[in-house]
């Protein structure tokens, strides 16, 4: 079982080997410690399984401490590489936008880390930027996807910093511009900061996607547009990746 | 007949006026001024032609009875196009020629708008040496301050008061504005004093200026101008940290930018 404790969202994914059997995902709050017995309860549930089945736990996460003594706790970017590179073994490069992170992480031949760059110092192209964008737009994050799409153009958002970049939207709307078009220039935004990261690795190869942010296709085929080489798919939810490393790490240990 | 600056800023914009004579409460400044000031509008334009409008029509004026007329800030260019103002000056320039010209020993000016952040570097003279400028990042700006005061749940105002009282101090490990609102709200939600957070922004504001000062470097003496200016707790820190006090210019410090137009104004005007 891994268990990523996000500085948005705490994911939990339970592996049969290097299956998939069952996930879940809830709000980091300030009682995580005690809501996050629940959603493993949950998740055991929805697997058939009690505690007992489980081999070996791994915690990662910004907030993966609240672990305490529960399981053994690995880094973020140890897990996302782990995933990435175990699933997707011609990937050299995993671009991870957490809730309040950019990662971008080299990988060699044998998917060991040789390099990562990562951005949390600054909320900018975040999960937190676009959860801020769109509560200012009045779209809810999950309904991005779909304002994008019904977008004619992009309203361009010259801010990078999240603060100026949400009075920018404010005066786009009242000024009269679509919600839709200020989405679509919201999703390039985004794309153009991860993108401009994940360059300065310049592979050209092969590359996945992941964490929360990817799970809005309006940024990721933004981000494709501007990143050179094929971008592999990550087999499942690509938010739960971070845990999904984690179980498999745990696993590993467990040997 | 009158000298006018207009300095259009991010989230307010003002007007003054200068002519010969003296303005009661403020004889050392050796002219007369007039100033006012409002909230921005949308439109730089609109903004330009409220704040002198109002200005003009207070005092029984018009247009026509300016002799030269300096824009500054956003929109600069098209205030002056517009056939508002005869010239148009950078904002650096113009802070430096005001802050200079209210007092001519000073060579540091730490100004912090509603945007942006600046150290401007003058001569003995009064002449721009360098600057640098901070217009990127929320951190550092009066954006900032605002951004805290409402999760803080107190007015712009009250921010520096309630700092100055405090008698512990919270550690704010994010720079950013957004990621330091969750620190702030979990602090809050710990039942930690307002007056020790809002002691806590004022550490980071002054961290950031400072960052921001060393790069250009600080000569004595130092003013500071723009509206932060009036926050009594960032200006101590910062006096703290530069082991120095700052010069407090003698008119409103959100004017120094407006006021150094005018007086640019009145060289240019005595030019021609």
């Amino acid at each position: 079982m891994g268990i990523d404790v996000g500085n948005l969202l705490t994911k939990v994914a339970i592996l049969d080997g290097d299956v998939l059997v069952a996930s879940g995902t809830m709000d980091t709050t300030g009682n995580v410690a005690r809501e996050i017995d629940g959603l493993i309860a949950r998740v055991l549930a929805d697997a058939g399984l009690t505690p007992g089945d489980i081999g070996a736990t791994a915690f990662t996460g910004g907030n993966a401490e609240l672990a305490d003594g529960r399981g053994v706790v690995e880094d973020a970017v140890t897990c996302v590489a782990a995933a990435g590179a175990y699933y997707l073994p011609d990937v050299n490069l995993v671009v991870d936008i957490g809730g309040q992170s950019i990662t971008s992480i080299l990988l060699d031949a044998d998917g060991d880390v040789i390099n990562f760059m990562r951005n949390d110092k600054c909320a900018s192209g975040s999960g937190r930027f676009l959860e801020v964008m769109s509560q200012a737009v009045g779209v809810g994050v999950e309904s991005i996807s779909d304002a994008a799409r019904g977008a004619t153009g992009a309203v361009s958002i010259s801010s990078q910093c999240g603060v100026f970049a949400e009075s920018e939207v404010i005066t786009h709307l009242n000024a009269g511009e679509e919600p839709a078009e200020i989405v679509a220039g919201l999703c390039d935004s985004v794309a153009s900061i991860v993108a401009a990261q994940a360059r300065r690795f310049t592979t050209g190869d092969c590359y996945t996607l992941t964490g929360g942010v990817t799970r809005v296709d309006a940024v990721v085929s933004r981000i494709k547009e501007k990143l050179d080489g094929t971008c592999h798919d990550f087999p499942y939810d690509p938010g739960l990746a971070a845990c999904i490393g984690a179980a498999l790490l745990a696993g590993l240990d467990d040997l | 007949m009158p000298f006018a600056g207009i300095d259009v800023g991010s989230l307010t914009a003002q007007a003054v006026l200068i002519e010969d004579g003296h303005t009661p409460m403020l004889k050392s400044i050796g002219v007369r001024l007039l100033s006012h000031s409002i909230r921005v509008q949308p439109n730089p334009l609109d903004s330009a032609r409220a704040v002198m409008g109002e200005l003009l029509a207070e005092h029984g004026l018009g247009w026509d009875d300016i002799t030269f007329c300096v824009s500054t800030g956003y929109g600069r260019d098209s205030v002056q196009a517009e056939g508002l103002a005869n010239a148009n000056v950078s904002e650096i320039s113009c802070h430096g020629t005001g802050a200079h010209t209210l007092a001519p020993r000073v060579r540091t000016i730490i100004d912090i708008g509603g945007q942006d952040a600046k150290v401007i570097r003058v001569s003995e003279a009064g002449d721009l040496m360098n600057f640098v400028m901070n217009d990127k990042c929320a951190a550092g700006t009066g954006r900032f301050l605002e951004v805290m005061s409402r999760t803080l749940g107190v007015g712009f105002e009250e921010l520096g008061p309630l700092a100055f009282r405090a008698r512990g101090r919270i550690e704010l490990s994010s720079r950013c504005s957004i990621f330091a609102e969750t620190e702030v709200l979990h602090y809050l939600q710990k039942g930690v004093e307002k007056s020790d957070v809002a002691a806590g922004v004022t550490k980071s504001m002054a961290d950031r200026l400072m960052a921001l000062a060393r790069r250009v470097g600080v000569e004595k003496e130092v003013m500071m101008t723009g509206g932060v200016a009036k926050n009594v707790a960032v200006r101590s820190e910062l006096e703290k940290m530069l082991g120095l006090r700052m010069l407090s210019p003698s008119i409103d410090p959100q004017l120094v930018g407006a006021y150094g137009a005018a007086v640019l104004a009145r060289r240019n005007g005595e030019l021609e």
